[in-house]
C-alpha cells in the first residue's frame, strides 16, 4: 500500500510537470469539444491528433491522447441531453430521459449530474486501474468467447426494463435493431448478408449513423412537424442546479453505475457501449417508481452517464497491464507509444513507471480539470436553448451529417443517418421506443461472433456453455433476470406498466 | 482602367497554369483501408510524414475501413487517377477478389485496377502456441495434433484475412485439421490465445514480441524466407522441410491510369522518404523494419504473392461449407 502510495506521489510529480500538466489540460479541452459534435467520437479526435504525438515524449503522448479519450466521453453528453442528439454511441440511454429533463426546463441539472456523475466514475475507474491493474487484467482475460455470449445475453435481457411502452413494442424494436445488425459480411464465413451489392456495408451498419438518425434527425423533423414553434426556454441561474432531491435520487445510481462500468470496461472486447444500456435498465429495475423513466428521470441520466465515464477508464486496464486493446480507441494509444519505441505489454508497469504513474496520476488532474471545466459551462451550454430553432436546428443538422461523414469518411454512413432519421420519425409517430434498436444493433453481431466462435471453439457442442464456471454463473444470473422479465406476462397485472396504463398505446 | 485588374488576373492564370504542370500542386490524399491503430495505419502515417518532407506538399492519412480493406481498396481503384490519390493497401488486396470469385460477387476491384509505387514493410508471421502447451517445435504441434485431430484450434483475424491464410497453408502442407476461431482482428486473435481460449495463432512480430518477452506466449516457426532479426532462435518453415513463405506486407498503389510522370515522381519521392532516419526509427521501433522495393521488383512481388494466396483460397474453398 505504502509502495502504491510513494508510486502515485512520483506519478503527480510527472503529471504535474508544467508541460505535462499543459497537454493533459489541453487534451481535455479538445476532448469535450470532440465529444460535443454529434457523430464525432473519441476515436476520430485521437486518430486525427496521433500524428502529431510522434514528435512529443511517450508520456505526453500518451496523456494527450487519454485526455481527448475521457474529455469526449465528458462531452458526449452534452448534445444528448440538450438536443437529443448522441455525441457517441454511449450516450444513447443519456438521450432518453436527459432530453425529456430539457424539455421540463431541467437541463442545467441533467448536465451538472452527468458532469459530476462523470466525475465521480472517472475517479472511480482510476483508483480501479491503480490498485488493481494487474489483477483484473489477468481475469479479464478468461474472458473467451463462452463468457462474452452470456454477458451479451444478459445485457439483452436488460432489454425488458429499458423501455417505457408496451412489451410487444419494445420487443419488435429490438428485433429491428438485429436485423439492421445482421448486415454486412459474416464473420465466420465470408458471406455478405443483405449488402445489395453494396461494399459499403460489407461491415454492417455504424451505430453512429443510426443512433444519430433515429434519435437526432428525427427530433429535428418531430419539431418541424409541429403546428406551432416550441417555446425558446430561457432557463434561470436558480435553475440550472440540481435541487437536493435530485442530488439525492443520483447518489445510487452514480455509485452502482461507477462500478458496472468498470466491471465491463475491463473486458477485452467492445462491450463498453453496452454499460450505459445495462446501467439504465438496472436503475429502472431498482426505481421506486420505473414509469417516471423516459419522462425525465434524474437517475436515468445520472446511471449511464456514470457507467460509460468508467468503463472508458476501465478500458485502459488490459491496454496498461497487458498491453491488449480493447477496441480501436486503445489501439491507437498503443500505436501511440510504441511509436517511441515501449512495448506495451506486461512488463510495462515494472519497465516504465513513470508512464504508468504518469498517468495515473494525470487522469486524477484530468478528470478534476474536467468537472471544473464542465460546470461553469452548464450555464453557457443551457444557453444555447436560446437560439430559435429555426437557426438551431440547420446547423445542428449540419454538424450532424459533418460528425456522421467523419467517422469512416463514408457518404454512405450520411445516407443511412438520413434514412435512420426518416424512419425514427415514423416510428415515433406511432409511439415506438426507439433506445432498443439501438441496443439491438449494438449485441447482435457482438453475441452472433461470440456465440458462434464458441461453438467453434467446442466443435458444436453446446456444453462449452456448462463448463466454463463464469460462464454458468452469468448464464445463471442471466437466467434468474429473464424469470423475473417474464413474471408480470405470466402473473398478468403484477407489473407497473399496467400499474401505470402504459401498457395501453400513448396518446399522440 | 480595365487593364489595370486584368494584370493580377493574367498572372494568377499564369501562377495556376503552371502549378498544374508541376506534380504535385496540392494536398495528397493517402487512403488506408484500415481503422486507426492497425498494420496500415501504424504504417502509413510515418510513411505520409516522410512523403510530405519530401514532395513538400501535406500528404493527408484519410482511414476507409470496411469489409475487411475492400471499401478503401476499391475507392483509390476508382479514384480519379491523377496521382492525388494514393492507398497504402496490406497484402490483403491480393485476397479480396479471389474471395469475391469464390462467392460469385460482383468483385469490389481487380488487382489490374492498380499500379504499384513501393512496398514499404513486409513482416512474416511467427506461429506462437499458448506456454501451457507441452510443445517446442513444428514438428511436436504437427504430432500433437495428429494425436488429437480436429482438437486443436487457432484464432485468425477473420476468415481469408491476414492470418487465416498462413495457418491454412501451413495446415495444408502438414495435412492437420483443426477448429478455426475468427475474430475481427490481429488484436483479438492474440487476446483469444493470450486468455488461453485457443492453443495457437500466427501473430505478426510488432504484435507479439512484448507477450513472447513476457513469457505469455511461445515462438515456434517463422512463415519468413529467413530467420527474423529480433527471433534468432525461432527457425523458418522451410528448415523444417516445409515449402511454406508468407509476409504480411504493406505497399503502395495508385490508381492504374495515373499519368507516368506524377508516378515516376511518387516513386523517387518514396525512394527517399524510406531512406529518411527519423521515419526509419519509427518503423524499426513499431517492430516493423523497413522494406523496400520500386515499382517494377515490387509488381513482380505482388504478382506471386497473388499467385500463392489464390491457390491458398481454392484450397479453403468455402468455410463451414
Amino acid at each position: 500500500m505504502l509502495e502504491t502510495f510513494n508510486s502515485l506521489m512520483m506519478g503527480f510529480a510527472v503529471a504535474f510537470d508544467p508541460k505535462v500538466f499543459m497537454y493533459a489540460v489541453g487534451g481535455c479541452i479538445i476532448g469535450t469539444l470532440v465529444g460535443m459534435m454529434p457523430g464525432l467520437g473519441p476515436l476520430a479526435g485521437i486518430s486525427l491528433l496521433l500524428p502529431a504525438t510522434f514528435g512529443l515524449n511517450p508520456i505526453i503522448a500518451i496523456v494527450l491522447l487519454a485526455g481527448v479519450y475521457y474529455g469526449a466521453m465528458y462531452g458526449g453528453s452534452t448534445t444528448s441531453i440538450l438536443m437529443r442528439i448522441p455525441g457517441e454511441a454511449a450516450s444513447v440511454m443519456t438521450c432518453v430521459d436527459g432530453y425529456a429533463m430539457t424539455q421540463n426546463g431541467r437541463a442545467g441539472p441533467a448536465l451538472a449530474i452527468a458532469a459530476i456523475g462523470s466525475f465521480f466514475a472517472g475517479t472511480v475507474g482510476v483508483i480501479g486501474l491503480m490498485l488493481m491493474a494487474p489483477t483484473l487484467a489477468s481475469f479479464a482475460l478468461r474472458f473467451g468467447p463462452p463468457e462474452y455470449t452470456a454477458l451479451l445475453l444478459m445485457g439483452l435481457f436488460v432489454l425488458a426494463y429499458m423501455s417505457g411502452g408496451s412489451m410487444l413494442k419494445t420487443l419488435a424494436m429490438a428485433f429491428f435493431g438485429l436485423l439492421l445488425g445482421m448486415i454486412g459480411i459474416d464473420v465466420m464465413s465470408g458471406y455478405t448478408r443483405f449488402s445489395f451489392g453494396m461494399v459499403e456495408l460489407g461491415d454492417g451498419v455504424g451505430i453512429v449513423p443510426v443512433a444519430v438518425g433515429l434519435f437526432g434527425i428525427s427530433e429535428i423533423l418531430m419539431t418541424a412537424g409541429q403546428a406551432e414553434p416550441p417555446k425558446v426556454q430561457r432557463p434561470k441561474l436558480r435553475e440550472l442546479i440540481p435541487s437536493r432531491e435530485e442530488f439525492r435520487l443520483s447518489l445510487g445510481p452514480i455509485v452502482r453505475g461507477s462500478l458496472l462500468g468498470f466491471a465491463i470496461g475491463i473486458i477485452p472486447g467492445s462491450a463498453h457501449v453496452i454499460s450505459s444500456f445495462v446501467s439504465y435498465g438496472v436503475e429502472r429495475r431498482l426505481s421506486k417508481h420505473p414509469e417516471r423513466f423516459g419522462k425525465g428521470a434524474i437517475e436515468g441520466v445520472a446511471g449511464p452517464e456514470s457507467a460509460n465515464n468508467s468503463a472508458a477508464t476501465g478500458a485502459f486496464v488490459p491496454m496498461l497491464a497487458l498491453g491488449i486493446p480493447t477496441g480501436p480507441v486503445t489501439a491507437v494509444m498503443i500505436a501511440a507509444i510504441m511509436v517511441h519505441g515501449i512495448l506495451p505489454g506486461p512488463m510495462l508497469i515494472q519497465q516504465q513507471p513513470d508512464l504508468f504513474w504518469g498517468f495515473v496520476a494525470s487522469m486524477y488532474v484530468g478528470n478534476l480539470v474536467l468537472l471544473i471545466l464542465n460546470l461553469p459551462m452548464v450555464g453557457l451550454f443551457v444557453n444555447l436553448l436560446r437560439i430559435p430553432y429555426a437557426y438551431l436546428y440547420p446547423c445542428v443538422l449540419a454538424f450532424c451529417i459533418l460528425g456522421c461523414y467523419s467517422v469512416s469518411n463514408s457518404v454512405t454512413d450520411v445516407w443511412i443517418m438520413l434514412a435512420m432519421g426518416a424512419i425514427g420519425y415514423g416510428l415515433r409517430k406511432f409511439g415506438f421506443d426507439l433506445a432498443p434498436v439501438a441496443l439491438g444493433l449494438v449485441l447482435g453481431p457482438m453475441l452472433e461472433l461470440s456465440l458462434r466462435q464458441s461453438l467453434a471453439l467446442s466443435g458444436g457442442t453446446y456444453g462449452i456453455f456448462l463448463e466454463r464456471p463464469i460462464a454458468l454463473t452469468m448464464f445463471v444470473l442471466a437466467l434468474v433476470l429473464l424469470a423475473f422479465a417474464l413474471k408480470p406476462v405470466i402473473f398478468k397485472g403484477k407489473d407497473w406498466r399496467a400499474g401505470v396504463g402504459l401498457d395501453d398505446p400513448p396518446p399522440g | 482602367m480595365k487593364t489595370r485588374y486584368l494584370l493580377p488576373v493574367v498572372l494568377l492564370a499564369c501562377g495556376v497554369a503552371q502549378a498544374q504542370d508541376v506534380f504535385p500542386s496540392r494536398t495528397i490524399t493517402m487512403i488506408v483501408p484500415f481503422p486507426p491503430g492497425g498494420v496500415a495505419d501504424v504504417t502509413g502515417r510515418p510513411t505520409a510524414a516522410a512523403l510530405e518532407k519530401v514532395l513538400k506538399q501535406p500528404v493527408a492519412v484519410t482511414n476507409r475501413p470496411g469489409a475487411g480493406g475492400a471499401v478503401g481498396n476499391a475507392a483509390v481503384a476508382n479514384a480519379k487517377p491523377d496521382g492525388y490519390t494514393v492507398l497504402m493497401a496490406l497484402s490483403s488486396i491480393t485476397v479480396i477478389p479471389e474471395a469475391d470469385k469464390l462467392f460469385n460477387r460482383k468483385p469490389a476491384y481487380t488487382l489490374e485496377q492498380f499500379a504499384p509505387v513501393a512496398l514499404v514493410s513486409a513482416d512474416p508471421v511467427i506461429l506462437v502456441v499458448h506456454p501451457s502447451l507441452p510443445v517446442k517445435t513444428v514438428k511436436e504441434v504437427i504430432a500433437l495434433a495428429r494425436k488429437q485431430p480436429g482438437e486443436l484450434s487457432y484464432s485468425s483475424s477473420g476468415v481469408y484475412g491476414a492470418l487465416h491464410m498462413p495457418m491454412e497453408m501451413f495446415l495444408h502442407a502438414a495435412k492437420l485439421k483443426m477448429r478455426h476461431v475468427p475474430t475481427t482482428g490481429g488484436g483479438p486473435a492474440i487476446t483469444q490465445l493470450l486468455g488461453g481460449h485457443v492453443t495457437m495463432t500466427a501473430g505478426g512480430p510488432a504484435a507479439i514480441t512484448s507477450h513472447v518477452k513476457a513469457g505469455k506466449l511461445r515462438p515456434i516457426v517463422t512463415w519468413g524466407a529467413e530467420r527474423h532479426p529480433n527471433y534468432k532462435e525461432v527457425p523458418t518453415f522451410k528448415e523444417q522441410g516445409m515449402d511454406i513463405v508468407y509476409y504480411i506486407w504493406a505497399g503502395m498503389f495508385v490508381p492504374v491510369a495515373t499519368p507516368e510522370p506524377a508516378v515516376k515522381v511518387l516513386r523517387d519521392a518514396m525512394r527517399q522518404a524510406v531512406a529518411d532516419p527519423d521515419f526509419k526509427s519509427q518503423m524499426a521501433k513499431v517492430n516493423s523494419p523497413v522494406s523496400y522495393l520500386d515499382a517494377p521488383d515490387f509488381a513482380k512481388y505482388v504478382d506471386a504473392d497473388a499467385k500463392r494466396l489464390a491457390a491458398v483460397v481454392k484450397v479453403v474453398g468455402k468455410v463451414g461449407n
